[in-house]
């Protein structure tokens, strides 16, 4: 199999990688680039476990292979926190005790961050519908969907330059 | 072990040349349906040594108002058939079907082009396509074919395109005045879910309430989505205030056996679709009364 030369961009910084033509943009996110927040679930964009933001849009990172992805730019959780201070949602979820076993929560996160920066203001189904392929077995989703709600209009969320 | 060479290219022309002088080439767009198939080491993965990612062709991406039909790049993502106002203004069952599929991260990668290729029986945007008489256009490198959709279509996950053929366009005719639309879909929960069962209904209904040139599409029913001619006969010439909607839905259970045969998901299905088919029609029957008083 080839090798592929890949240049997209990951949290702001541009990155130039040899890829494997099986190589999902997972893989290289926590193989490669060591960004080991993003997790690994159901490994079929069922449980949201590995959901990054590419291209401002919220994916399941074991459904995009990198060879794919050149010329891209990709927000991951690491990338939420700016200058060491917590990105609002995140100070968000921690406030409403929307974590608990915190397996769920990086991908929760950014699925929450996507909706937040094309839709400041989100009505709870329009909340719903941007987590509803994040499965979180512990919380129950009110805790979640309440932080998330906390952070409406947050003029913060926008200062994520990715 | 699956083993192939990854090609990209931002290029039609470039597609195409590939697609032309390689073979064993597998096209890879959204890659919501490849991927999995390919970490299941799924057995519906065809036999490829090259896999060919059209994903970042731009001109593929397009969607326009041309005459009279509106035109959809293969590209064209889920996300965007819900929220682009061509498709939710001239084809509502559209938006409708395609809000069910998947997830928000699914419907961001997913695309039209690719859930008709991959042609599943269960495949969402196929009923409403079919019944909106969508045709698809095949471009190779010395020419270009189109082909009414049903008719592509050659069996469960099969359709009739050739090896050196990319699909480049889903075009879709203008539905004229006082045609309705309804798609339902059962599921086992709310997201992530395949179609147990799905139904596109389109009908027109005339001056005096009655219904004409009605197309009904079932999915997850059939070996493949198709239409159901019987059914769509004995919708049509009945009138919006006298309709038996029990004989409707007699008669598209019968028509859909009639296809299928006996099967074990057929105690479900029988009496289900049936209660699709009236319910569509309920639905459209009760807009269309609503829209005769104003």
């Amino acid at each position: 199999m080839n090798k592929i030369i890949v240049t997209f961009m990951v949290n702001g910084k541009e990155v130039t990688l040899k890829v494997s033509p099986k190589e999902r943009l997972l893989d290289t996110l926590r193989e490669q680039l060591k960004l080991t927040g993003t997790k690994e679930g159901c490994s079929v964009g069922e449980c949201g476990a590995c959901t990054v933001i590419l291209d401002e849009k919220a994916v399941s990172s074991c459904l995009v292979l990198t060879g794919q992805i050149g010329g891209s730019e990709v927000l991951t959780i690491e990338g939420l926190e700016t200058n060491g201070k917590l990105d609002p949602l995140q100070q968000a979820f921690i406030d409403y005790h929307a974590i608990q076993c915190g397996f769920c929560t990086p991908g929760m996160l950014m699925s929450a961050k996507a909706l937040l920066m094309h839709n400041p203001h989100p009505s709870r189904e329009e909340i719903k519908t941007a987590i509803e392929g994040n499965l979180c077995r512990c919380t129950g989703y009110e805790q979640i969907i309440q932080a998330i709600e906390y952070c409406q209009g947050d003029g913060s969320t926008d200062n994520i330059s990715i | 072990m699956i083993s192939y060479e990854f090609l990209t290219t931002r290029k039609i022309e470039e597609a195409l040349n590939y697609l032309d002088k390689l073979t064993k080439v597998h096209i890879l767009a959204g890659g919501t349906d490849f991927l999995v198939d390919l970490y299941k080491k799924s057995s519906r993965l065809p036999d490829f040594d090259y896999l060919l990612d059209i994903s970042n062709i731009s001109e593929l991406k397009i969607i326009n108002l041309n005459n009279n039909f509106i035109e959809i790049g293969p590209l064209v993502t889920h996300s965007r058939l819900i929220n682009e106002p061509l498709i939710k203004n001239n084809f509502p069952i559209i938006k409708e079907a395609a809000c069910t599929i998947g997830s928000t991260q699914i419907r961001n990668r997913g695309t039209i082009g690719g859930n008709i290729l991959n042609a599943s029986p269960a495949a969402d945007l196929l009923p409403p396509l079919i019944a909106l008489r969508a045709e698809v256009e095949l471009t190779f490198r010395k020419g270009k074919r189109v082909l009414p959709l049903e008719a592509f279509l050659a069996g469960p996950y099969k359709t009739k395109l050739q090896s050196n053929e990319l699909l480049t366009k889903i075009k879709i005719p203008l539905l004229g005045d006082n045609y309705y639309s309804d798609f339902k879909k059962i599921g086992r929960r709310k997201a992530l879910s395949i179609a147990r069962l799905s139904l596109a209904l389109i009908t027109k209904i005339n001056k005096e309430g009655i219904f004409q040139d009605t197309r009904v599409v079932p999915g997850s029913a059939t070996p493949y989505p198709q239409s159901l001619p019987e059914t769509e006969k004995a919708v049509n010439s009945k009138s919006i205030f006298n309709i038996d909607l029990e004989e409707i839905g007699k008669i598209i259970s019968k028509e859909m056996i009639s296809i299928t045969g006996e099967r074990w998901s057929t105690p479900y299905k029988e009496p289900t679709i049936a209660v699709l088919v009236k319910r569509a029609l309920k639905k459209i029957i009760g807009e269309a009364k609503i829209n005769k008083n104003e």
